[in-house]
């Protein structure tokens, strides 16, 4: 059985008969087997996932009515609830966690009958961009697998490209979907924000983050957008997108639109084969009609900075809350001093997120927040003006997801600063609220490369048809399993 | 430049043990002088976007019942109440 299909090649299948769920996912629940213990992209497997594949088959047998999923199986990354089953962040401070409701998302996919696979990998708290800093070690990239996937949704990317599901949730705070995705080849998408409900995602940065899809193909990502956006009345950031379809139309073309290329995110410490790589997707736009011209967002060279000085700010207040009293470790009765208790409890954090906390504390500090905390706001409000009046030039902006290509694990694991250059790209989408999309592009050393757009806000349906356009223009090989 | 101690300090306040963490304070240091390039952006006198929403934008305020028995779900839950560290 073929797995690598995408969702809705998936549909059309199981539409004619070709196999059946059970089979289809049996056949997924065997390739996890097969390859899961060396990449180790899931954190736990769905134990019901088999019954509720021949519960669906009897219901297709039956003629009865059925989601639009049809059972497709979807994996979804640990730091997003479903009810009844452990939401671990890949922390040992939630190991025992069991989550009491599911993610609105989580509820959108299971009304339309797609099987949750399992729960997969990430950085701790999603605090991180190659899955290294997991409690319960990193997940490897399956195109090679003494390289990182990126992440932190690495679980997320590696489980679609390995063909261990279809499709992924992942969440996307600084780049953790679309990094991870051009690391593995695969489509990485985050919308608008407010597009899609994030009640049930664990916080970690409020103010930025965003859930988004994992996917073969980008016809895949306007799917399971049209199941999950929306306004959910649990998530007041929510934003009333008038029940569009992005998969209608998502053939329209890029003839006569606009390109701007952001000149600050391919130049200076760029590898020459995404350089490379991104200069022929350019041609290829321009050869499908498009009209290409550089634009320059100066506050790109504090975009980094100011990314790191708001999600360490949220996350501090974020993470107070886990006090070891609701959930967590045993702990011994004996009296505690108050502030040791709490500075007990804290220990269940790993490195990476205690660093972000510490950060997190100083940078809004008293004395600080003027330098720090403030100016990033500025640098936050400046950047989003820059790109607000490059869409008045241009329909999309275009550069490289990551600035180099997949690197070996533990290679950057000892130099913050260097793994902070690898979100270079990704941030500024996220400090803008605007919707980004990586699509497999090219193969370097047959390491993958992706190519990042970028749209206006509520443009999504628009950047998915220009991303459909530039991946008809692209084939790759098979993943070397 | 942000010194060890100052970065200790906040440690302390945020009630983060330095006894277990002095391994991480070299590279928290890093992280924070990367962000002095906050101060060539120049924006000093630029305005910063407060997002504001009126109450009437918001959800109602009404009780929405849970079936679910939430409490049974904390760890140490004895029947009629939850055991906690003793603290003094």
């Amino acid at each position: 059985m073929n797995l690598g299909i995408s969702a809705l090649e998936y549909i059309k299948e199981i539409k004619n008969e070709s196999f059946t769920v059970e089979e289809f996912i049996s056949a997924t629940f065997e390739q996890i087997k097969k390859y899961d213990d060396k990449l180790h992209a899931y954190l736990s497997v769905n134990d019901s996932a088999i019954q509720q594949a021949k519960t669906l088959d009897k219901k297709i047998k039956n003629k009865e009515k059925i989601g639009m999923c049809y059972g497709m199986p979807i994996s979804i990354k640990d730091n997003i609830c479903v009810k009844g089953g452990k939401t671990t962040c890949a922390s040992k401070m939630l190991e025992n966690f069991i989550a009491p409701y599911d993610a609105t998302v989580v509820s959108k996919l299971n009304k339309e009958d797609a099987i949750l696979t399992g729960k997969v990998n990430l950085d701790e708290f999603a605090m991180g961009l190659t899955t290294e800093f997991s409690a319960y070690g990193p997940t490897k990239n399956p195109w090679n697998q003494d390289y990182v996937p990126g992440g932190s949704s690495g679980g997320s990317a590696a489980s679609v490209s390995a063909f261990e599901c279809i499709a992924s949730l992942g969440s996307d705070t600084g780049g953790s979907v679309r990094n991870p995705a051009s690391f593995c080849s695969v489509v990485g998408f985050k919308p608008t924000y407010g597009l899609i409900s994030r009640y049930g995602l664990i916080s970690y940065a409020n103010s930025i983050e965003q859930i988004g899809p994992l996917t073969r193909t980008v016809e895949d990502t306007a799917f399971l957008l049209n199941i999950m956006s929306g306004i959910d009345p649990n998530d007041d950031t929510t934003i009333d997108n008038k029940n569009e379809n992005y998969l209608k139309d998502i053939d329209a073309g890029i003839e006569g639109k606009n390109i701007g290329i952001i000149k600050e995110m391919v130049g200076h410490g760029t590898q020459d084969s995404v350089v490379s790589a991104t200069n022929d997707a350019i041609k290829k736009f321009e050869k499908l009609g498009a009209k290409i011209q550089e634009i320059s967002l100066d506050m790109v060279d504090y975009s980094v900075a100011s990314y790191y000085t708001i999600t360490a700010t949220e996350a501090g207040s974020n993470l107070a809350r886990y006090d070891n009293l609701r959930y967590g470790y045993e702990f011994p009765l004996e009296g505690y001093e108050f502030k040791s208790y709490i500075s007990k409890a804290r220990k269940n954090f790993g490195p990476e997120v205690t660093r972000r906390m510490i950060v997190g504390g100083f940078v809004p500090s008293a004395g600080f927040a003027g330098k720090y905390f403030l100016k990033a706001l500025k640098v936050k409000k400046k950047l989003t003006d820059e790109i607000n009046d490059a869409f008045n030039k241009v329909d999309f902006l275009i550069a490289p997801t990551v600035p180099i290509l997949p690197f070996k694990i533990g290679e950057k694991i000892d130099d913050p600063v260097s793994l902070f250059l690898v979100d270079f790209n990704t941030v500024t989408a996220n400090l803008t609220g605007k919707p980004a999309i990586s699509i497999p592009f090219a193969l370097s050393n047959n390491l993958p490369i992706g190519i990042q757009l970028i749209a206006n806000s509520m443009q999504d349906k628009s950047l998915l048809q220009a991303a459909y356009a530039l991946q008809n223009e692209v084939t790759l090989p098979e993943v070397p399993l | 430049m942000v010194t060890r101690e100052e970065i200790e300090k906040v440690s302390k306040l945020m009630r983060i043990e330095l006894d277990d963490h002095l391994v991480h304070i070299d590279r928290v240091q890093k992280m924070i002088e990367y962000f002095d390039v906050l101060d060539k952006a120049g924006i000093e006198s630029d305005e910063f976007d407060v997002h504001e929403k009126p109450v009437s934008e918001l959800r109602d305020d009404k009780h929405v019942p849970y079936d679910e028995k939430l409490i049974d779900k904390l760890k140490n839950y004895k029947g009629s109440y939850v055991r906690a560290p003793k603290m003094v």
